[in-house]
């Protein structure tokens, strides 16, 4: 069977909430169906085929083409089979998501991965702010999964992130980590200010000196060997990201916080 | 059936159920992933006071290892699950966590059925210790005086079976043990089980029961041979020694291969070394489920 393809017809006007469009919601419906479904477009609605060529029949894979930043919610609460998007996307990529794949070759807007608690997320450009964040007023960001940016992330990455692995090939904006809960961001380029900030635990692991340094809220704990760095880089080699082929490493120097709060946090800088 | 002039009785090993897991130990060197091991699996040598029964299965190289660090894998068995976790759990605590640049990981994988590695050991981490997930398994790292510790959650647990075991009857004691040594050497090299007795050797083979009431074990009077001539002996004139060796594994079918590459060994050495008989702990189906018949492992 061929992906179940949607061709966007033109450049929408407004945002349209793509949230109808997973292999969840599709998996039990006819061509016809499909067809017929209802997207929140701005503040009307509109039949999927008038937005979008639709062929193929394999729900299970999903393919939107001609993709724009103005497509929201793709993915959401999915949680099997496979969607990936020619182009950029546009906010909440992911939102929700239990399992599954996703996969931009574009970029992708605010809150990608916004309280994921499964599965995988790729971007092959950059992402806007708060990926893998809680939405405003929520306190909970994601609780699991991985999402891989090839590109760079926007500001505040990982925001009350809980659980779960955001890896950046690219660089980080400011505020990279704040108000985490746990769970790992790792960074190959550089990051921006107010690294960590309000922090709580989990772990920020840099392959580069910030060049901004470290927050005075993060105290320097030395430099370690960390036994788990090999264990956890090891589990990167099955990904399709520059992560994979990083060289192990277990030295790193050690920064504690955020020390205005609970301060379990850590900043992990390689030697 | 005669091997190479030694006989082989027509009878069976008895065997019983046993829960077990395999952990692997890993540190800075091989040294102490051995010092760390061999302290685990200290005083482990029968359930019947040890509480449990383990012992090394196989030396590490760093790549066979999760952390990439050279390391031991050993296999730990005891009579139920509960059992098995408060003695993985007490002897994680005291011989792994203590041992210098120490990690401890599960080499068992049972999403059915698992019981604690670092879930409890965590706590001495006094609210320092933390949490990774890498690959859907769960990690603890627990600062130390050395640095970190990391543990992982926990190990799945494996029905087992434990108690399987073959009598080398000897013209002596130093023919016996060389024997085997010998029969230990070949089954080393045979995975998924260990014999838990020093060096793999047990010469204080028991039976069931006791004219004492508070044993529920006592010396296997029928294979001593110093009572040949006091009590309802198993032993011809010319056997001066008994030794036994003891295999508990993860399968029936891993205690075939060890006892078959074992007795094949001690066979090899022959009559002529003053090896005369192989037989077997039978203790008439009261001990447990699991059979060994000599003569068919042979066969």
């Amino acid at each position: 069977m061929s992906a179940l393809t949607f061709t966007l017809k033109n450049a929408p006007a407004q945002r349209i909430d793509c949230s109808p469009l997973t292999p969840d919601a599709l998996a039990d419906k006819s061509a016809a169906e499909i067809a017929a479904l209802e997207l929140v477009i701005g503040n009307s609605s509109a039949r999927v085929d008038s937005l979008f060529e639709i062929s193929g029949e394999d729900s299970t894979n999903i393919q939107i083409e001609n993709s724009t930043d103005k497509l929201d919610f793709v993915g959401h609460n999915m949680t099997s089979g496979r969607i990936s998007v020619a182009g950029n996307v546009g906010a909440y990529l992911g939102h929700f998501m239990e399992g599954g794949e996703l996969e931009v070759t574009g970029n992708s807007g605010i809150y990608t991965g916004c309280e994921m608690k499964d599965g995988q997320i790729k971007v092959n450009g950059n992402t806007g702010d708060f990926v893998g964040g809680a939405r405003p007023g929520y306190k909970n960001g994601m609780t699991g999964g991985t999402v891989i940016i090839t590109g760079n992330s926007g500001d505040r990455t990982g925001d009350h992130m809980r659980r779960g692995m955001i890896l950046i090939e690219g660089n980080a904006g400011n505020y990279c980590g704040t108000r985490m809960v746990s769970g790992t961001i790792a960074v190959l380029g550089s990051v921006g200010s107010h690294l960590g900030y309000a922090m709580k635990r989990g772990t920020l692991l840099l392959t580069q000196q910030p060049t901004q340094g470290i927050s005075a809220n993060f105290n320097d704990c030395g430099s370690h060997t960390l036994a788990f760095l090999p264990l956890m880089l090891a589990s990167f080699k099955k990904l399709d990201s520059k992560f994979a082929s990083l060289e192990s490493f277990s030295r790193v120097q050690r920064y504690a916080g955020d020390l205005g709060g609970i301060g379990m946090g850590e900043i992990l800088v390689k030697l | 059936m005669i091997i190479n002039g030694v006989i082989i009785d027509e009878t069976f090993a008895e065997a019983f159920p046993m829960k077990g897991t395999r952990l692997i130990i890993t540190a800075l060197n091989a040294k102490w992933a051995m010092i760390s091991a061999q302290a685990f699996t200290g005083f482990a040598t029968s359930v019947i006071a040890c509480g449990c029964e383990a012992g090394i299965e196989k030396v590490l190289d760093a790549s066979e290892t999760p952390d990439g660090r050279p390391g031991v894998s050993i296999l730990i068995f005891a009579m139920g699950g509960k059992s098995l976790a408060k003695q993985v759990e007490t002897r994680s605590g005291q011989c792994v966590l203590t041992s210098p640049t120490s990690a401890l990981f599960s080499g068992l994988d049972n999403d059915e059925k698992e019981i604690p590695l670092g879930q409890n050991l965590r706590y001495f981490g006094d609210g320092f210790q933390i949490s990774k997930m890498i690959d859907g398994k769960r990690y603890w790292r627990i600062p130390v005086m050395d640095g970190e510790f990391l543990a992982q959650e926990k190990t799945g647990v494996h029905n087992s079976v434990g108690g399987g075991n073959f009598l080398v009857l000897a013209e002596s004691q130093a023919q016996a043990l060389a024997a085997c040594e010998a029969a230990i050497v070949e089954m080393k090299k045979i995975p998924n089980v260990i014999m838990p007795f020093p060096g793999g050797v047990v010469r204080s083979g028991s039976k069931v029961g006791s004219k004492f009431k508070a044993l529920n074990a006592s010396t296997n009077d029928a294979f001593c041979p110093t009572l040949k001539g006091q009590t309802k002996s198993d032993l011809s004139p010319e056997v001066e020694s008994v030794m036994e060796i003891v295999i508990d594994g993860l399968t029936k079918e891993d205690i075939d291969k060890a006892m078959r590459v074992g007795i094949q060994a001690v066979c090899d050495l022959g009559a002529e070394n003053g090896i005369r008989r192989i037989s077997a702990g039978n203790y008439g189906g009261k001990l447990g489920p699991f059979h060994f018949h000599l003569q068919e492992i042979m066969a």
